[in-house]
């Protein structure tokens, strides 16, 4: 296995300041999240019941999506399908071009940043405008997200504050959250006024009605969608639910496990076109069928993008988003790097302690650190198992195969005691960067029961 | 009632006193406890690294060696929950069903659920931080896990209040894992050794004297730190402290 | 073959056990409210929001002039609300609605696990609900459900195709999780309870 997180996250965590920041404000929003689920009694069997509405959806998925696109189209949407980025791209593009769309105001959308939609558009000469601020922020900075529901976590409000200095032109020397805010309220509501095109993700798609939802805090989506004549919406094939009475389940769990709000401020169905406008839903596939046929990997499909396992990984609060080589990090971005692929983003899958507390926290309950372990075992074939790592366990399969040999290397392994130091603290012993190395005992378990040094009665008996 | 015994390779190495307190308890409540010589590790070494077939031939001498008795006893959680979880899998690739899944318990989850103590003699007059491991938490679930919304419960602690004199607490973050991990402690050395730093601090904010818990492997980890950094703050297994009178 | 064909022959082979769809019945002990409207008021201030309940024969423009004495520009397209600078249904665009400083709505439910109300657009620019600088949502007491299982089932779209739930005022954390209100839409939210009785 590669060691990409690894080495990332050292980096991350030599700046001990900005490590403990990033892991206790991620902490307050895990506890923000238990005090709402604690207060809902009925909370395990919403996960329970969100689980099984997923589950349903998806192995119905054909039917689903063809009773969504219907049901959309008869409401006056125009339906597209893309079976990958590319496609996507190309379809987004092609609805701008023939509208002769200069500037695109956008919220947030996890599967645009999948298919790589804003570098491309840029390079089509089209004014891609981010709107949700903390990915604003990350434009202007020209960074990718570092945590999918809070973009800009890893920022200090300095950093925010020189950079709108520099863009915004702020007053100097202000970084006050409030300010700022206020300032990106003023910068963006002139990008909204004026944008000739509008583009939403797509939280859930309503089966039954058609409806596209969309949950923002910041109102951005609406505003993007009130003004400029065309609305695009980009919707990953797996956010469908059946009906109203499903999606009810899901907004319950959604704000509560994702910020540790009851509900986010605004929650939008979009059904038709505004009145003498367009509104297109690009329906992407993008990898996704081929997960459905990756067996227990198909679970992934359940998550809502909650970012609720981001913030409870005790791996991810102390490493960072940027430390994960796939753009949504995390125990969830882990398992989506690997079915994006498996090749590129195995150096990812050893931060995993394998706690699994993503497993308990996770809405739709989807069993991450089990799919890791999952996951884990296919290094092998792919060729991206760690050598040293392979070796060790060839060696100690070989030895615990070996029942005298495990007892003699348990008889000897005390004298490990009277080696010097310097063969075991050096820089090829990972352990003992920051611990001291295990002591053994002076003599072991089977050691003493073999010279009945452990009393029972059987061994007792055994021993008379 | 036939126990057999199994004590995975670290107890049976760093922590043995571990392993005879376990015995004594075995003993002392009436079970009747064997030791199979011949075994030696489950694999979970290798099944967390990514070699989990590498572990089909341990889990057969595994199920062979303990297929005469009516319990398999570990003081190890990890242990306890990969034979658990795992090992029906790995058996069935093999063409076989797992004898030892459904009959092996973690030496705590089998006081206080298979034998149901109510009384053990014995005082042990310090505070403890009670360590609760990942594992022990949400695979075995010897207490509640801080996520869910369900009836809090510990049976350590349960197990602990029959023990004179005791005053038991907890750290701030009460489940949250150490960061030891068994392979991942050497493959993200410095998020190990955070998470470490950070469990073990929470504990000696406690106050209390001594780290307990029933998963020895974490305190491996914590103890190498603490070791490093001289702290004062002792571990000890949940079972020493139980068997401390007899 | 196009590639909607082409995902949906994909999905096809793949769809393999078809799970059922659990039946949503709440469980016993389910969380329910005994005072659906103090709850309500209580989930909407702690998310940055406000709920006043409106006494019996209380003069509605009296109240929303002293809740914001100072807004200028007050958008309404209901007849009852005088205090109304413009109805908004007579603006020609959007764009026309920036610069509005109050409007005033009629929402149609509130649920009172999260202070949310349902609007089933209600006006002729949705704009209205977002660029105000402040809102005001007049609500019928009487319309408050315990959770979002009940509003789900009573929510409908009308001809315009769009509604939501505002649940408080347009927010943001994104700069150092600080919370600040007013991202991008209303500022403030206040909802009025009135009653019928």
């Amino acid at each position: 296995m590669s060691e990409e997180h690894a080495k990332n996250a050292a980096r991350f965590l030599a700046n001990k300041e900005q490590e403990q920041w990033h892991n206790e404000t991620l902490w307050q929003v895990r506890g923000k999240r238990d005090r709402l689920a604690m207060a809902i009694p009925e909370w395990e069997t919403l996960r329970e019941w969100a689980s099984g509405i997923k589950m349903h959806t998806l192995s119905h998925l054909d039917r689903y999506l063809e009773q969504f696109a219907a049901n959309a189209e008869a409401n006056g949407v125009k339906v597209h399908w893309a079976k990958d980025g590319e496609e996507h791209n190309e379809i987004v593009y092609g609805i701008l071009k023939e509208r002769g769309v200069k500037k695109l105001v956008k919220s947030k959308s996890m599967l645009t940043e999948e298919c790589h939609l804003n570098p491309f558009l840029i390079s089509k000469g089209i004014d891609v405008v981010e709107s949700d601020l903390g990915e604003r922020i990350l434009q202007l900075m020209d960074e990718p997200p570092s945590h999918i529901v809070m973009p800009a976590i890893h920022l200090k409000r300095e950093e925010i504050g020189a950079l709108f200095e520099e863009k915004l032109h702020t007053e100097k020397g202000n970084s006050d959250p409030a300010y700022l805010t206020h300032a990106a309220r003023l910068h963006l509501r002139q990008e909204f006024l004026t944008a000739d095109a509008s583009m939403t993700g797509a939280n859930f798609g309503v089966a039954a009605t058609g409806d596209v939802v969309v949950c923002t805090n910041e109102g951005n989506a609406d505003m993007g969608t009130s003004f400029a004549p065309l609305h695009i919406v980009s919707m990953g094939m797996e956010k469908l639910v059946p009906d109203y009475q499903s999606l009810g389940v899901f907004i319950r769990l959604l704000a509560r496990s994702a910020t540790g709000q009851p509900v986010t401020a605004y929650t939008s169905h979009y059904r038709k076109p505004r009145k003498g406008c367009e509104m297109h839903l690009v329906i992407v596939d993008n990898g996704r069928s081929r997960t459905m046929e990756m067996g227990d990997h198909r679970r992934t499909l359940k998550c809502i993008r909650c970012g609720a396992c981001m913030n409870t990984c005790p791996v991810y609060r102390r490493s960072g988003g940027y430390a994960y080589t796939y753009f949504i990090p995390g125990p969830i971005g882990i398992n989506l790097g690997m079915l994006r692929s498996a090749k590129t983003y195995a150096g990812n899958l050893s931060a995993c302690s394998l706690c699994c507390s993503c497993n308990n926290v996770c809405p739709v309950k989807i069993d991450l650190a089990d799919r890791i372990y999952a996951w884990r075992q296919s290094l092998d074939r792919l060729g991206k198992a760690d050598r040293i790592k392979k070796g060790m366990s060839k060696g100690l399969k070989f030895l615990f195969s070996h029942p005298a040999l495990y007892r003699l290397s348990l008889r000897l392994a005390p004298l490990l005691r009277y080696m010097p130091r310097f063969l075991m603290y050096n820089r090829l012993n990972g352990w003992g960067k920051g611990r001291e190395m295990p002591e053994f005992a002076n003599e072991s378990f089977t050691e003493m029961w073999k010279k009945g040094k452990v009393k029972t009665h059987t061994n007792q008996r055994s021993h008379e | 009632m036939r126990v057999g015994l199994f004590i995975p390779c670290y107890v049976n190495a760093v922590f043995p006193e571990v392993g005879v307190a376990t015995c004594k308890l075995l003993d002392y409540l009436g079970a009747d406890t064997g030791y199979p010589l011949d075994q030696t590790c489950c694999g979970q070494p290798m099944g967390n690294a990514g070699f989990e077939n590498g572990a089909a031939g341990l889990a057969g001498h595994f199920d062979a060696l303990f297929e005469s008795y009516d319990y398999v006893v570990s003081p190890s959680v990890g242990c306890t929950s990969f034979v658990k979880e795992n090992y029906p899998r790995i058996r069935e690739r093999e063409g076989h069903t797992c004898g030892t899944s459904g009959k092996i318990y973690e030496v705590c989850e089998f006081l206080h659920d298979i034998l149901k103590v109510e009384k053990l003699p014995g005082r042990f007059p310090h505070k403890v931080s009670i360590h609760n491991s990942c594992h022990g938490v949400r695979k075995l679930h010897l207490s509640s896990a801080s996520e869910l919304n369900i009836q809090p419960f510990s049976k350590i602690k349960g197990l602990l209040s029959l023990i004179g004199g005791i005053e038991c607490v907890e750290p701030e973050k009460t489940d949250e894992c150490c960061g030891f991990g068994g392979m991942f402690s050497i493959e993200e050395p410095a998020v190990s050794v955070c998470m470490g730093q950070d469990k073990l601090y929470s504990h000696i904010a406690t106050g209390a004297d001594y780290i307990t818990g029933a998963d020895a492997s974490c305190f491996m980890h914590m103890q190498g730190i603490a070791k490093r950094e001289k702290r004062a703050i002792r571990f000890i297994h949940v079972v020493q402290i139980l068997a401390s009178g007899l | 073959m196009s590639s909607k064909e082409e995902i949906l022959s994909r999905i096809r082979q793949t769809v393999g056990t078809g799970y059922a769809m659990p039946e949503i019945i709440l469980p016993a002990g389910a969380v329910e409210y005994g005072d659906k409207t103090a709850q309500f008021a209580a989930v909407s201030e702690s998310v940055g929001g406000r709920a006043v309940v409106a006494g019996k024969g209380a003069d509605l423009n009296e109240m929303i002039r002293s809740l914001y004495p100072a807004a200028k520009t007050i958008a309404s397209n209901i007849p009852e609300i005088t205090l109304a600078t413009f109805n908004p249904d007579k603006t020609g665009t959007p764009y026309e609605l920036d610069g509005t400083e109050l409007a005033v709505v009629r929402g149609e439910i509130g649920v009172a696990e999260n202070g949310a109300v349902w609007i089933a657009q209600n006006v002729k620019e949705k704009a209205l609900y977002f660029i105000a600088e402040y809102l005001v949502i007049l609500l019928d007491a009487e319309k408050i459900v315990h959770n979002m299982h009940e509003a789900y089932r009573q929510i409908r779209l009308n001809d315009y195709g769009f509604g939501l739930f505002i649940s408080g005022p347009s927010k943001t954390a994104d700069i150092e999780q600080a919370l600040v209100t007013g991202a991008h839409g209303a500022k403030g939210v206040t909802v009025i309870l009135t009653s019928a009785v």
